[in-house]
């Protein structure tokens, strides 16, 4: 079965989360519709409540690129997805593209876990593959990282991910907020939201790893 | 060139990615967006090293068991011939990965269809100066790391300098030599025309190259992030410059990662 078949029946099953884009099905004579999720209360109302309508999936990509305030969202897995917008769309393929676009890979990555075929990646596997200025990221400690992981990750840091990987095969991560997440941002019952998984470390986290691992550097060389 | 339909196969883009620059990934999206448009293939994806999604997920997202990947990069180097085989188990050009064929193709820079695209750059910029009267530099990163990665950009000069279109066809470099930031002094004419061999406007080409080039005095902002693109001509150290976006921004890339595709079939397919 397709990825896009199987998308569709979620839907069918009561799926109409994914991150922080509600999924509307069989308004205005689209089969889907997709809006922040704040926003979905506008998306019944006449002419879609004034939110400014995107027809087909080419936009999601510019819609999901900058937050409101400007920046750069440099994994989509931040909480900070524009509103103001509606994509209406006419069959699950198109649902599927502008959902590969908002969370790349998001849905392939819910589908392969269910289906029990999702392998994880440790942060040192991840670490130890880095090249360039980003080798030295390999350096951190276990305690650094743990750390970092509070100070970065989870929805008090605007990720909405689900962290599945440990540190290494033995070492689970340390209990936290960022660690217990479930990839489901706002109070929805699992059953109803496909939740957002990081299956390895954004390059985000690998980034902030170096630059921890050289503080940690720099502090033994002035103790040593 | 044109290419039969592969109504069962997925095309794989893969691209460096930023997490710092968002006009770094764009073009790739676009050249899936145009092959994704011609039907050619069932399914097209995009992923990165350095932006989501990686290519450790991307194969959670073929449907296809068949699957055809292209390096969207310049050049053949480190990150083509180590860091994507290595993150896509490819360990020759068909390999098995968990049940999908994957066929590994060449880089859209070395394909001999890229001499054509820098030369239409390089007449779109500059329409009206005479070509003999014209140096036509074609700038890339450069690095002592790996010899291959400033190969591609020679021979493209050799392939346009055979042409005896411009005066001279010269290949220059950020970071070796001959250094681009010296751009009028290996220019012997009053014209000189830079095409920058990169696949986006990213930090490289947009912000870093102007600044050597002696075009703006310090970094600027994003490519997206400017109102007005830089004005054509530049009057600078006694020359007429003309500087155009990446190469890889040409839409008609789209019909390179087709031509590696096709290439790919002929060199390997015909001999199964």
């Amino acid at each position: 079965m397709s990825t896009a078949s199987k998308l569709r029946d979620l839907i069918r099953s009561g799926i109409h989360r994914i991150g922080q884009i509600e999924l509307l099905t069989e308004i205005g004579g689209f089969a889907y519709v997709l809006c922040h999720s704040l926003d979905a209360e506008l998306v019944t109302e006449p002419a879609f409540g004034g939110l400014e309508v995107h027809e087909g999936p080419a936009n999601a990509r510019d819609l999901s690129t900058y937050a409101e305030d400007g920046t750069y969202r440099f994994t989509k897995g931040q909480t900070n997805l524009k509103r103001g917008w509606v994509m209406v769309l006419r069959n699950e393929e198109d649902l599927r593209l502008a959902l590969d676009q908002f969370y790349p890979a998001c849905l392939s990555l819910f589908l392969a876990q269910q289906a029990g075929t999702l392998e994880i990646e440790t942060l040192r596997d991840k670490l130890n593959r880095q090249t360039g200025m980003y080798r030295f990221a390999r350096s951190i400690s276990d305690a650094g990282a743990q750390k970092l992981i509070q100070e970065v990750c989870g929805p008090a840091h605007q990720c909405a991910k689900k962290i599945l990987w440990k540190i290494d095969p033995q070492t689970p991560l340390d209990d936290s907020e960022a660690s217990r997440f479930n990839g489901i941002p706002g109070d929805l019952p699992e059953s109803e939201a496909i939740p957002l998984i990081c299956r390895e470390a954004c390059n985000h986290f690998v980034a902030e790893c170096r630059k921890a691992a050289k503080a940690e550097f720099e502090a033994k060389a002035v103790a040593g | 060139m044109s290419i039969a339909a592969k109504p069962s196969s997925a095309l794989l883009i893969v691209g460096h990615g930023s997490t710092e620059n968002p006009d770094s990934s764009t073009p790739y999206f676009d050249h899936a967006d145009e092959i994704r448009s011609r039907g050619i293939f069932a399914e097209v994806y995009c992923c990165f090293w350095k932006e989501e999604p990686s290519m450790r997920e991307a194969w959670y997202q073929i449907d296809a068991d068949e699957v055809y990947v292209v390096p969207d990069f310049i050049s053949e180097g480190y990150f083509t011939q180590d860091v994507i085989p290595r993150e896509l188990q490819l360990t020759s050009p068909t390999t098995q990965v968990r049940g999908k064929t994957f066929h590994y193709c060449l880089p859209v820079g070395v394909h001999r269809s890229m001499t054509d695209l820098i030369v239409k750059r390089a007449r779109e910029v500059a329409p009206d100066v005479d070509p003999a009267q014209t140096t036509l530099i074609i700038t890339g990163h450069g690095t002592g790391l790996n010899q291959n990665s400033t190969k591609a950009i020679r021979d493209q000069v050799d392939l346009i300098a055979a042409t005896g279109t411009y005066a001279a066809v010269l290949d220059a470099y950020m970071e070796e030599q001959p250094f681009i930031a010296e751009w009028e002094q290996m220019s012997a004419t009053p014209h000189v025309i830079v095409v920058p061999f990169f696949i986006s406007d990213g930090l490289h080409s947009f912000q870093d190259i102007p600044v050597l080039l002696g075009i703006e005095s310090e970094v600027g902002a994003a490519a997206s992030q400017r109102e007005v693109f830089r004005q054509n001509p530049h009057h600078l150290r006694g020359k007429t410059l003309y500087y155009t976006s990446a190469i890889g921004t040409e839409r008609l890339l789209a019909d390179v990662i087709l031509d590696q595709v096709s290439d790919f079939d002929d060199l390997h397919k015909s001999l199964s």
